[in-house]
């Protein structure tokens, strides 16, 4: 397996409806530099414009100005190696496929395997995340939480060298939030992706990253970045306990909630 | 479940009612209340249609029907469903097909009849013809439909894991218009047969729609009833196979939305 690539960011704006009366400034120049193998996560308020920003990462949108360049390589379209973990999940897994199939999707592009490797190598990826039992039932028949384990056992089959992960976490309750802490925690430390987390949630990004990218509210532009410091493996009891963890948990909360006062 | 019981009240009355009005004509017809040369006893009727099923008088109209009908209904289908696609995905397709579709759609399509006839004359051609007309536009207009509120998220997904073109459409976005090309093609199914039988009567040679004008110039009254009764058992039975194949590829569609 290859290692993580490198993301680099490079001036990137995005206006929507540019040109018209409603003309609205997302993005405001977003420069950042993700190293490969590296956890890097980045907060703001909602509406900031975090999935703005993680779509153009991907190629799946187009900015308006800047540049985004993968490994060294301009993207320009969804770019091979990197994999996308959308903030929507029920919405993101096929209703008419069972779960096993659903993970085969992310490798049938590649195919010459049969049938049955191809069932092999992804029964693999749903015993890391837990769901072998399952492999056969329908996405809308499992729990959200379940469901977005399908969606990470998709994502990990197709072997990414880089993940981005849209708020993947958000809409499922406190304790299975932090199964799936663990898991792609331990995924990562396994398989050495490189990973770009978006995220409101301060907690989230203080626990899971190498740096941490702290975005304005709109139009963005990325404030600070912090290297969190924290030793890994994390765990999920002790980590959040130590004083570096509340330090930093203390002063991201202090910078994302106070009024704006960063003119720009 | 309250309806877990094996038969219904409700059940019951809704059977026992067309049983009792068969039973009244019947007794309409015999006590001469009823002109037997224009209402046939529905004991008559059922004589015939026991002739006609033993006779082996049956297949060879039912055949020419539901082959034109097959035919028809297959190729515009295709056509409708590829058109379909190009529209709901292409922005610059749909703005040059729209118009045309816009005016042609609504016309009843039997008022297309006389035209056609003039030019492909009363074989099989122009009934193929206008019946394909009446089932493309139900399956054109909902595959369009299906295409468009194929969810981004899906499409966007694939993209991610390096689908493209032709792929996308084929592994994504065909299966999730699924259940809207399903209903155009129920309802086209029913245009089909209502165009079908329609052309059969204005310039058939064999065929169920035919045979029913035909019976009904020679007065041949009780055999014309039989054949209706025939077209309404063949049309009820389409569209019950319809509704078991549709359950059966769709059984993903409404259990996913229930979640939603
Ligand atoms: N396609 C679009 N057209 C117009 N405005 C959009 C579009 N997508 C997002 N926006 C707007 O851009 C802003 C940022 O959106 P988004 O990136 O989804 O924020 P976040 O993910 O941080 O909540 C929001 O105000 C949103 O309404
Ligand atoms: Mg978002």
């Amino acid at each position: 397996m290859q290692d993580g690539c490198t993301l680099a960011l490079d001036g990137v704006t995005k206006s929507f409806s540019q040109g018209r009366p409603e003309e609205m400034m997302a993005l405001a120049d977003i420069s950042l530099d993700v190293a490969a193998g590296e956890f890097l996560t980045v907060v703001g308020p909602s509406g900031c414009g975090k999935s703005t920003f993680l779509q153009i990462a991907a190629g799946l949108m187009e900015a308006t100005g800047g540049a985004v360049a993968l490994d060294g390589r301009p993207v320009d379209g969804p770019p091979g190696g990197l994999v996308y973990l959308f903030q929507q999940y029920t919405r993101s897994l096929l209703p008419w496929r069972t779960v096993i199939r659903n993970v085969e999707f992310a490798v049938e592009g590649r195919g010459r395997a049969s049938r049955r490797e191809r069932r092999e190598f992804c029964m693999e990826f749903l015993e890391m995340v837990g769901l072998a039992d399952f492999a056969d039932r329908y996405p809308w028949q499992l729990s959200g939480g379940m469901q977005q384990r399908v969606a990470i056992a998709r994502a990990l089959a197709a072997e990414p060298r880089i993940l981005l992960l849209d708020e993947p976490f958000s809409s499922v309750d406190a304790l299975t939030r932090m199964e799936l802490h663990d898991m792609i925690l331990k995924l990562w430390e396994d398989r050495r992706f490189t990973a770009l987390l978006v995220t409101h949630d301060v907690d989230e990004a203080v626990m899971l990253s190498d740096r941490i990218a702290v975005l304005s509210s709109r139009p963005s532009r990325i404030v600070e970045t912090i290297e969190t410091g924290l030793p890994r493996p994390r765990d999920r009891i002790t980590t959040p306990e130590l004083p570096r963890f509340l330090e930093l948990r203390h002063y991201l909360l202090e910078s994302l909630t106070k009024p704006k006062d960063h003119a720009a | 479940m309250l309806h877990r019981l094996p038969v219904s009240p409700g059940r019951i009355a809704a059977v026992l009612l067309p049983v009792l009005l068969l039973l009244a004509l019947e007794q309409a017809v015999d006590s001469g209340a009823v002109r037997r040369a224009l209402i046939p006893a529905p004991s008559d009727v059922w004589g015939e249609l026991v002739y006609i099923l033993q006779g082996g008088h049956l297949w060879a109209p039912l055949g020419k029907t539901l082959y034109l009908l097959a035919v028809a209904y297959g190729c515009a289908s295709v056509l409708a469903i590829g058109l379909g696609l190009l529209m709901g995905r292409s922005r610059a397709v749909y703005n040059l097909f729209e118009p045309l579709v816009e005016v042609i759609r609504p016309l009843p399509k039997p008022a297309l009849l006389p035209p056609l006839i003039l030019f492909l004359g009363i074989g099989d051609t122009m009934k193929m013809t206008v019946v394909g007309l009446a089932v493309f536009f139900p399956v054109l207009i909902n595959t369009v439909q299906g295409v468009r509120g194929v969810d981004p998220v899906l499409v966007e997904t694939a993209r991610t894991f390096g689908y493209s073109g032709g792929r996308i459409v084929s592994r994504v976005v065909l299966p999730a218009a699924l259940p809207f090309i399903f209903t155009g093609l129920r309802i086209a199914l029913g245009l089909g047969l209502i165009l079908v039988v329609v052309a059969e009567m204005l310039a058939g040679t064999g065929g169920i729609g035919f045979l029913i004008v035909d019976m009904q110039r020679t007065f041949q009254v009780t055999s014309m009833y039989a054949w209706l009764v025939i077209l309404a058992v063949l049309g009820f039975l389409l569209n019950l196979g319809f509704e078991r194949l549709e359950a059966r590829l769709m059984f993903w569609s409404r259990q996913s939305e229930g979640r939603a």
